[in-house]
């Protein structure tokens, strides 16, 4: 027998922990489902269970006390499951959540949904980006720190947004001589324009100055208004080639230096994961200060579909304090709609958090704004460039395929199949909006994502095959 | 490369059990709550499948799930993630394998 609840989570970071945490406090049946066998997500990142952490960093404490309130509460947990499909009850009363994991039921039914996905990071494409050695940001912090590896000996850090500062510092702090950090953005004289925000952000002040320390320590020049534009090597990253960059991103000819390093680190700032929301047909807009395409939402955090909220990063890049926020506003809405809290109790839990979510949100605008990548760096690539990493498709096809009539990220993946790969255009997806975008001299909002089926990422056939035959 | 280097933004853990690990036919060594793809880093294995046309090599890239690069088969189960599936003792784990369907 399957397991019916009023409240499905799904994604258990920093929005989905304190959106299940409000929900089942205020009494709602709720589950809570992640892929990772602990709660946390990609900003808490807990140490795999089988180890065993002698000291913790604040941030660290801070998703382990989120992570025990959670357990703490009623709430079913559900880890270690891939939710991969999500589908709407034939009676058209809630939704059926299909499940994917060693110790996950096949299935869970609820009547509302808290989408908390978080995000991916936005793919650049430059020669040699599918070389190993070269990884994303993120790739690199979780070697780091989670797994405690190091990725190779000489890294280059490259791309926008203050994980730059992050990824360096941690890589030097594991050993690793990190040659420099590559800013794509020129900070001065625009970031000054923010310093007002950045007032409101000690915390954030601190951690940052906290990574500049150590990249001083560890004599890694911070080179802002510089890009890679090509990694080489044979089997592996041997060296990078690097070059100043205009406002727009595009690389200064003439500018070139190459590196020796045997680690690319690549992190161009994160695109907001509507992969569920856009399966079962929330209503999306494009804002590039939110990193792209997000579900439309009002007050609520309710998107387009009844019942179905998204929190978090997966709505819009805002970080992860406001992430916690809107996980809360999101399980009070959830909590109202059940009549498990009155409209009152609601409206004063909100309006407590509204001064502190209000600063977030103005960070999160500065974050856009500041660091979003450049329409200049899709000349990166160049024509022999691999754009669509599983199918193997480069620049050149991609263009061939806008220029035959392909005005759509659908349109250019059914002429070309950029996007039908096991990835299903979590890599590429961007890459090719970009393309068609400067091709046919559309803005990127008049270039949607494509449309995502379950399953969400690769299953067993047996299991499609369990569902077919019921 | 495993990391010994501790600091404030990396304090000490202690790794799990430790565990043996076969892949391609050699044993490693390789720790409880690690991931392959992690041990097969660790231990300077980097490619972990082919490209699709070229056959040209490929590694872990995003590292949490999502880009599907980091594929090998583990006890003769293809296409599996080596970023999310945690080593086991006496695993074996195979490198550009090319898929059977």
């Amino acid at each position: 027998m399957s397991e019916t609840y009023e409240l499905a989570v799904i994604g258990a970071g920093p929005a989905g922990m304190e959106a299940a945490i409000t929900a089942s406090q205020a009494g709602v049946k709720t589950v809570v489902i992640d892929s990772y066998p602990q709660a946390g997500g990609q900003y808490y990142k807990a140490l795999p269970a089988a180890f065993t952490a002698v000291s913790k960093t604040r941030t660290e404490e801070e998703g382990e006390s989120l992570a025990q309130r959670l357990a703490g509460l009623p709430a079913t947990r559900i880890y270690n499951a891939l939710a991969w499909g999500i589908f709407e009850e034939e009676k058209g009363d809630g939704w059926l959540v299909a499940l994917d994991g060693p110790d996950a039921p096949k299935e869970v039914h609820a009547d509302m949904l808290i989408l908390a996905n978080g995000a991916y990071e936005t793919p650049v494409a430059f020669p040699g980006w599918t070389l190993p050695g070269v990884i994303t940001c993120g790739a690199a912090l979780i070697l780091v720190k989670t797994w405690r590896v190091a990725p190779g000996k000489r890294a280059l850090v490259t791309g926008t947004g203050p994980l730059l500062l992050s990824a360096a510092a941690h890589l030097i702090e594991a050993g690793v001589e990190v040659i420099g950090v590559c800013e794509t953005t020129r900070l001065l004289p625009r970031g000054i324009l923010y310093g007002p925000t950045m007032l409101g952000q000690w915390h954030r002040l601190q951690e940052g100055a906290k990574y500049l320390s150590v990249m001083r320590r560890g004599k890694t020049p911070y080179k802002t208004g510089w890009s890679i534009v090509a990694a080489r090597g044979k089997d592996h990253v041997e060296e990078a080639m690097i070059a100043k960059v205009d406002n727009n991103g595009t690389p200064i000819p003439g500018t070139e230096q190459t590196v020796k390093v045997d680690t690319v680190v690549s992190g161009y700032g994160l695109i907001p994961n509507t992969d569920l929301a856009r399966m079962i047909g929330c209503k999306l807009d494009y804002n590039s200060q939110k990193g792209g395409w997000v579900p439309v939402r009002d007050k609520t955090l309710q998107t387009s579909l009844p019942g179905v909220y998204v929190a978090g990063d997966g709505a819009g890049i805002g970080g992860a304090e406001n992430s916690r926020l809107e996980g809360r506003i999101a399980g009070v809405s959830a909590a109202l709609r059940t009549g498990k809290l009155s409209t009152q109790q609601a409206e004063e839990i909100n309006r407590k958090m509204k001064p502190e979510l209000a600063q977030q949100r103005r960070f999160g605008r500065l974050l856009g704004d500041l660091f979003s990548p450049k329409p200049g760096l899709t000349s990166l690539a160049r024509d022999e460039t691999v754009i669509c990493r599983c199918e193997e498709l480069t620049k050149k096809e991609i263009l061939a395929a806008i220029a035959e009539g392909g005005e759509s990220v659908i349109w250019v993946k059914r002429m070309t199949r950029a996007g039908m790969g096991l990835c299903q255009g979590r890599s590429c997806g961007r890459l090719v909006a970009q393309l068609i975008a400067q091709q046919t001299g559309q803005d990127p909002g008049q270039v949607p994502p494509d449309t995502q089926r379950p399953p969400e990422r690769p299953i067993r056939l047996e299991i499609l095959e369990e569902r077919a035959e019921r | 490369m495993r990391i010994s280097q501790t600091g404030s933004l990396l304090p000490k853990v202690e790794r799990g059990r430790p565990v043996k690990i076969n892949v391609d036919g050699k044993t490693f060594d390789a720790y409880e709550g690690e991931t392959i793809a992690a041990a097969l880093l660790a231990a300077g294995v980097y490619t972990f499948h082919l490209s699709l046309k070229s056959k040209e090599p490929r590694s872990m890239y995003c590292g949490m799930g999502a880009c599907m690069e980091c594929l090998v088969t583990v006890d003769g189960r293809q296409t599996l993630r080596a970023c999310m599936t945690p080593v086991a003792e006496g695993m074996q784990v195979e490198t550009c394998k090319d898929p059977e369907l």
